[in-house]
């Protein structure tokens, strides 16, 4: 008894290690890759070029943040949990809504509920067909992604759509305090978001959903209706990336789904950032200010944007590789 | 006769390009390498076509051989990237910045804040009044000579399919827009409507299976004669359907003069009517000594314009 009780630990303390084996390396590689960037990019530690990163990653956060609450509501394993393959193109579809809306002459009071509801309609479809069809959401997603994606080009036409709005410059061009209003957007989102997924009783309630579902049920949560919100939620946060995106853009462009990859890239590289390997918020927005400087930094180096795409695809490789490992160890 | 007059026109073009390149290399041979010590960067939507790619080559190529250090940032076609590419150019302060297409709507208010900042600002294909030149071909005589050479081909009269989904891309605004004035002129020519859209990626595709949907629609008798694009990689396409659909009644035009297109154009037995073929390496060339006389201190023009030449079936190429 005594020896198996050693071996435990013995186990425990194995499966510790290599844990923060794995956290401290993202960590570690995260640090080098700045170092290397801070010694061989011209620019790359300047204020302005910091802050910088941080307004090109706003829109790549929020997104993040929707597919991380996915995440977490569904569990992290790439088979049997959930994912929004749809996001982006959800994204692109609410920012050709919200676009064509303001070029016809409605105002913001219009445009950006219309731009918000059409984010929660796509997330709903994603919550149907996982929750309510149970069709594996690689699949669902994938399929609602398409109808996104088909929906933005029949509004589009696949055209730029230009927009103008007192709101929409105060997003692109102002600044308080010598932060760009987008910069501001993503501190202020990821303080709500970490307040909300955290610290507040939904958030708990639905890390348990995602943790263990049956244990969730048997405490009386409505497992279904969280997983559900999760979606929306995801659906949500297209809407109002949307509008980041038809700010930093002045216009709607085809091209948004393409975001996909970095994001789903930025919420799986999160969860290493995180003690017990589950998604965080402030793991998802570690990595996407990682990302965000990976991208600055091969630009700075002039190194094509191709091979950024190459690294994104690299890192969710790895992330997925070593997150699994170290789960079945 | 046709021939002929087509012969001396490309033969006067050709003349007018050597002058111009000879003077503009002349300008800058006084010094060296002008641009030793600069920075220069060079930010571009995309290399993913002929034209693009030649461009953008021009540039860099001929600011190395200037001996300026060259920052070049492709964007891969994605409007994101180029913007963040461009805040990225200004966080690094280079001496001037060369910008290359993309949508006006998008740019123009990062353009603005090029100028803000204090860099000087030079373009190819892109008209915008943040910019101290714009290096181009006139495309309002592209647009016009292609227009008139359809008119000819359809003897006036007959229906036109037109390809017009880059209207926020300047160069490709003035060329359609130049067509539609000079079918004023005669009211025989229709353009069909609702126009059809060329998109990025799966240009030649997208572009054959519309096609193939249009004649499908317009058949032999219903007078369909001409189909444009302001570029050319679409036509590429719409001439493969047509000639899949093996109608000869039909042919294509298009600007820029991407290799496959030109062949298409020279073959005899192809539907492709003609095309207006830029010098894009010339243009990217000519953008970058732009850039050198403005950093020594000369005088550079609003806009500089580099020849196009018209190939149609009679041209001996």
């Amino acid at each position: 008894m005594k020896l198996q009780l050693f071996k435990s630990d013995m186990n425990s303390n194995g499966y510790t290690l290599q844990k923060m084996a794995i956290r401290l390396g993202a960590f570690a590689a995260f640090l080098g890759i700045m170092v290397f960037f801070a010694v061989t990019a011209r620019g790359f530690t300047t204020s302005y070029n910091i802050l910088n990163i941080i307004e090109q990653s706003t829109i790549l956060g929020f997104l993040a943040f929707g597919i991380t609450v996915v995440f977490i509501g569904t569990g992290t394993d790439v088979q049997k949990g959930g994912i929004d393959l749809s996001i982006a193109a959800n994204a692109g579809l609410c920012a050709a809504v919200y676009a064509v809306l303001l070029e016809r002459g409605y105002g913001d009071s219009l445009a950006i509920p219309a731009a918000i509801a059409t984010g929660l309609c796509v997330g709903f479809l994603n919550g149907f067909a996982v929750v309510t069809l149970r069709i594996m959401p690689l699949l669902s997603t994938l399929a609602v992604m398409n109808i996104a994606a088909g929906l933005e080009l029949a509004v589009t036409q696949n055209t730029v759509i230009g927009a103008a709005s007192p709101l929409l410059d105060t997003l692109a061009f102002g600044k308080f305090l010598g932060i760009s209003a987008l910069a501001w957007c993503l501190i202020i989102g990821a303080a709500l978001m970490v307040a909300i997924v955290h610290y507040s009783p939904v958030g708990l309630r639905l890390y348990s959903v995602g943790g263990n579902v049956e244990a969730a049920k048997s405490v009386g949560i409505y497992a279904g209706r969280y997983v559900y919100g999760s979606y929306l939620f995801s659906g949500f946060a297209a809407g109002a990336a949307s509008i980041l995106i038809v700010a930093r853009l002045s216009a709607s462009t085809p091209g948004t789904g393409l975001l996909l990859l970095p994001v789903l890239a930025a919420a799986l590289l999160g969860a290493v950032f995180s003690r017990r390997f589950v998604p965080t918020i402030g793991g998802t927005l570690l990595a996407v200010l990682f990302i965000g400087a990976l991208s600055n930094g091969f630009q700075l180096l002039g190194i094509s944007s191709y091979w950024v795409s190459g690294v994104q695809g690299a890192l969710i490789l790895v992330v997925v590789a070593v997150t699994s490992f170290a789960k079945k160890s | 006769m046709q021939s002929n007059k087509n012969k001396n026109r490309t033969m006067i073009t050709a003349s007018l390009l050597t002058i111009a390149m000879a003077a503009s290399s002349y300008s800058i041979a006084a010094d060296d390498l002008p641009l030793a010590g600069k920075t220069v960067g060079v930010t571009v939507i995309g290399t993913d076509h002929d034209w693009d790619l030649k461009a953008y080559q021009g540039q860099v190529d001929e600011l190395k051989a200037l001996g300026a250090e060259v920052i070049a940032l492709d964007a891969g076609r994605n409007d994101q990237t180029q913007i963040s590419q461009i805040q990225t150019l200004i966080a690094q302060r280079p001496d001037a910045i060369i910008e290359q297409l993309g949508n006006l709507k998008v740019l123009n208010p990062w353009l603005k804040r090029i100028k803000q900042a204090g860099i000087p600002l030079f373009t190819v294909d892109t008209a915008t009044p943040h910019a101290i030149n714009n290096t181009t071909s006139n495309n309002y005589n592209i647009g016009a000579e292609l227009a008139l050479q359809m008119v000819q081909d359809m003897d006036a009269k007959g229906k036109v399919v037109m390809f017009n989904g880059f209207a926020s891309v300047p160069v490709c605004k003035i060329r359609l827009d130049q067509v539609r004035y000079v079918f004023e002129s005669y009211p025989d020519i229709e353009i069909i409507d609702p126009e059809l859209r060329d998109v990025i990626p799966n240009t030649v595709q997208q572009a054959y299976s519309d096609m193939t949907d249009m004649l499908t629609k317009y058949g032999p008798d219903s007078g369909l004669k001409s189909v444009v694009a302001c570029w050319d990689v679409p036509m590429i396409g719409a001439t493969q359907a047509i000639e899949a659909a093996g109608r000869t009644d039909v042919k294509t035009y298009g600007v820029d003069g991407s290799p496959e297109y030109v062949e298409m154009v020279k073959d005899p037995d192809s539907q492709a009517g003609a095309v207006v073929v830029q010098q894009a390496y010339e243009i990217g060339k000519q953008a970058a000594q732009n850039v050198a006389t403005y950093l020594n201190g000369g005088k550079v023009p609003s806009f500089t314009m580099v020849p196009a030449v018209l190939v149609n079936k009679n041209s001996e190429l």
